[in-house]
């Protein structure tokens, strides 16, 4: 649906992004994460036709958004950083003028707003001016906005931000509802959401991709090791000291203990070629420490992300 | 283009922009026409519209300082240059939407040439050049204050652009008197926007001030289009 080959952005001699190349199938919700600066707006703009790149290829559903961009920009939707809103006009004016910029049949117009206006759920505040609502309505409004030609991609700049965590949820289940019909681009720089709603992601770092795939791969391939989490009844100190001697522990980290109950809690770090949990229940149970809990600490997105970055600024160091 | 002019028309409506100009400009006639044509018993159009032409290069830059400023600095553009429109219907619908303001609050005033045409002994034909005249060079001045407008992100240095370059077309015509080279004299008559709207008030109708008016408008509508499209073309910006 989306197609981008070698796309380079310079802003005069400082380097937006640099040959940043993907595709985004029909029906995917692909997610750009990356910190203030990678290159996320960067890449929204040129995709949506505002910015021309300084060189590189942009397909939308095979068309060449560079030269047939009246076409292109017919099947996006777009919802920059901050919503495009008219504060002197009431809501539904407003989705009226955006719905005549974009072309949307007269006749179906009216029931394409109330469709809009229902879905992002902004029934309630149609007849007020744009002035006058909350961010979280704005935020919506912008969503509105965007889907109002009913379009084939969608460009969602930040979508969640400015909202309470109620609506935040409703947002991102609707992103999923939407995907359905429609192949979205979302960036953010909230790691959970990325993980949680998109089927891939392209992490960026200083305008290159660092990494791109499911959040899933992208946290357990990154790591050869992996991490648990242990309960244990004992001294903590003693058990310790035990846990170190078994083969193929990595490294052991002592949590905050409950003097009172008498548990000792601690992370395992291990290589996952080894097992260790089968000898550590072993020498548990020998010494008589009944393990109450374990449990996965599985690698997250946010490690990925902390990881790749601070790789590649080790690297910048070196040079 | 369409959906553009009504917007404008729309936020005229609702901001006090549009009504600071048609209300400026109404207080005026009403002004000018008590004391000029009432108390000074005059019976002639040209009075009022001279007079109005003098303060026009203060309240014509007010009707257009937030076209294109403002979509700017609120990053609406960010809408308008993603949406299917292309940058010459965006730019048309706007300065069509300008006109439509100043055109009928022009008509408003329409009252006080019924007046004269009735009381005075002046043909109709001299009052409906004068307004047409009028018309056409306000129709020069809001292309010239929207490409102002095309310049910048904030609305105080676009008005005052606006006023500079139509101060500058003025003055342009006083300095072309002065001029000691008669080549240099010939120029600057030819750009000084005044120079044609007194021959064209004198009261005979001709076909090279419309002219001249015109390419006035399409030229600074040319440079307003040519201003924000090389702006998103820049592939370095």
């Amino acid at each position: 649906m989306i197609e981008v080959k070698g796309l380079t952005k310079n802003y005069g001699s400082n380097r937006g992004i640099n040959n940043i190349s993907f595709k985004v199938q029909k029906g995917e919700i692909l997610g750009l994460l990356g910190s203030n600066g990678a290159g996320k707006t960067t890449i929204m703009n040129l995709l949506t036709g505002y910015k021309p790149p300084t060189s590189g290829e942009i397909y939308i559903d095979g068309i060449n958004l560079l030269e047939k961009p009246m076409e292109a920009k017919k099947k996006i939707g777009y919802l920059p950083e901050i919503p495009p809103l008219y504060p002197e006009l009431k809501v539904i004016s407003y989705l009226r003028f955006v719905s005549d910029l974009k072309d949307v049949p007269v006749r179906i117009r009216e029931e394409r707003i109330n469709k809009v206006m229902n879905l992002v759920n902004i029934n309630d505040v149609k007849g007020r001016l744009i002035r006058n609502l909350s961010k979280g309505y704005k935020q919506r409004l912008g969503l509105a906005q965007a889907l109002i030609a009913n379009p084939d991609v969608l460009i969602l700049d930040e979508p969640t931000v400015g909202l309470d965590p109620k609506q935040i949820h409703e947002i991102r289940s609707l992103i999923q509802n939407l995907s359905k019909e429609h192949t979205i681009i979302l960036s953010s720089h909230i790691l959970a959401e990325v993980s949680m709603v998109c089927d891939r992601v392209i992490i960026l770092k200083n305008g290159e991709i660092v990494a791109i795939d499911t959040p899933q791969k992208l946290a357990r391939e990154l790591f050869n090791t992996e991490k648990f989490f242990v309960r244990i009844k004992g001294p903590s100190d003693k058990i310790l000291s035990e846990i170190k001697d078994i083969e193929g522990v990595l490294s052991v980290e002592k949590q905050k203990n409950d003097p009172v109950s008498g548990f000792s809690c601690f992370i395992i770090e291990n290589s996952k070629s080894v097992d260790v949990k089968t000898p550590l229940f072993f020498k548990m149970a020998f010494l008589g420490y009944a393990i109450h809990e374990i449990r996965p600490e599985s690698a997250s997105l946010e490690d990925v992300f902390m990881q790749l970055t601070a790789e590649t600024n080790c690297n910048e160091e070196a040079v | 283009m369409g959906a553009l002019f009504k917007k404008e028309i729309y936020i005229y409506l609702c901001t006090p922009f549009g009504y600071i100009f048609s209300g400026l400009f109404l207080l005026l006639c009403g002004i000018i026409f008590s004391f000029y044509n009432l108390s000074g018993t005059r019976a002639d159009i040209l009075g009022m519209l001279g007079a109005l032409n003098m303060v026009s290069i203060v309240i014509f830059p007010v009707l257009t300082m937030k076209l294109l400023a403002e979509e700017k600095k609120s990053s609406t553009d960010q809408l308008l240059f993603t949406s299917p429109v292309t940058v010459t219907s965006i730019i048309i619908g706007k300065y069509l939407a300008a006109l439509f303001v100043f055109l009928t609050t022009l008509a408003a005033t329409g009252i006080f040439a019924v007046f004269i045409a009735i009381f005075g002994d002046t043909t109709p034909g001299a009052i409906i050049g004068s307004y047409f005249s009028f018309a056409m060079l306000g129709a020069a001045y809001i292309a010239i204050c929207l490409f102002a407008s095309s310049l910048t992100e904030n609305q105080v240095t676009s008005a005052i652009l606006g006023f500079g370059f139509l101060f500058g077309f003025m003055i342009i015509g006083f300095l072309s008197n002065s001029m000691p080279w008669p080549f240099m004299n010939k120029v600057l008559k030819a750009i000084a926007i005044l120079s044609k709207y007194d021959e064209f008030t004198n009261g005979v109708l001709r076909l090279s001030p419309l002219v001249y008016y015109l390419s006035f408008t399409l030229i600074f509508l040319y440079l307003t289009i040519q201003v924000v499209d090389r702006r998103l073309k820049d592939k370095e910006a």
